[in-house]
């Protein structure tokens, strides 16, 4: 039998992770995610994600063994802490059987952004990264945009936290830009 | 150039690709007899309008969704915009 070594999205196999000043980044393997997409003329209410109610457009909601973000009319992203080695999407379909769910946890790259001197160092990054206007980006909310050309995903879990999530094949560019910018910051450069 | 999406405010032209006219989105029916030259004149023929016209755009790094925005040709001023599948659902239950 091949003897297949797992390793992370950043080619390690241990996750990669950075300290810049008060900002602290870390890749997150652990992460599940399953795509929910409602069929036609179905409700929203009907997907019975336990003690979760889906949020609104631009919009993420969290409890502590589950969250989900909005992706688009009718869809959203549903994130398992801790469940990348699981079936979670299994899981996500037994709790929304009649909805579409694709598993997408090893489509996906995701890093973890901390700040340890509140929201202005993470705010900072943001505004040199992505087209987001912060103003209305606080916690709870989450949007798609462009960062160094590709497509990701912005989370605001909290005050002081931001989750990226990029496509996995480019995870090494996205990390790059991340920690190349964190470390101007930290130096107070452009 | 800003975009108001209707879903989720005013976002940056940047994250959109432009497809053209929003008549797309009346295709004609291929199995009229006159389909061949319907077909010809959908795909090959445009007003090229100078001042409001409606066109189509997708939200490609973003919610993925495509939009009718109406825009002035002449001051590149965006009038408006809202989802494509709302004005094509619109259409069809007329």
């Amino acid at each position: 039998m091949t003897d297949l070594t797992p390793i992370c999205a950043l080619g390690a196999e241990a996750p990669q992770q950075a300290r810049f000043g008060a900002l602290h980044l870390a890749e997150n393997p652990g992460l599940g995610l399953a795509s929910l997409a409602l069929r036609r003329g179905q409700s929203a209410a009907e997907p019975a994600l336990p003690d979760l109610v889906l949020p609104g457009p631009g919009g993420w909601a969290g409890t502590a063994g589950l969250a989900a973000f909005w992706t688009g009319p009718d869809m959203w992203m549903i994130e398992g802490p801790g469940q990348a080695e699981a079936d979670f999407a299994a899981q996500v379909k037994a709790w929304a059987p009649g909805a579409s769910v694709t598993e997408q946890t090893d489509a996906w790259a995701v890093i973890e952004i901390a700040s340890s001197a509140g929201a202005a160092p993470l705010e900072a990054l943001l505004a040199r990264l992505v087209n987001i206007d912060l103003a209305g980006f606080g916690p709870g909310r989450a949007m798609r945009t462009g960062l160094e050309h590709l497509s990701v995903f912005v989370i605001r879990r909290a005050e002081d936290r931001v989750a990226v999530l990029a496509m996995r094949s480019a995870a090494e560019t996205v990390w790059h830009a991340l920690t190349t910018v964190a470390r101007r910051q930290e130096r107070g450069g452009p | 150039m800003l975009i108001p999406h209707p879903l989720l405010g005013l976002r940056d032209a940047q994250e959109f690709t432009y497809l053209g006219d929003a008549r797309l989105l009346d295709r004609p029916d291929g199995l009229a007899p006159d389909a061949a030259e319907a077909f010809a004149d959908y795909v090959y023929l445009r007003d090229n309008p100078a001042g409001l016209h409606r066109e189509l755009w997708f939200h490609e790094q973003g919610d993925r969704s495509w939009l009718v925005v109406t825009r002035d040709t002449v001051t590149h001023e965006i009038l408006g915009a809202e989802l494509a599948r709302d004005v094509a659902l619109a259409r069809r239950s007329k």
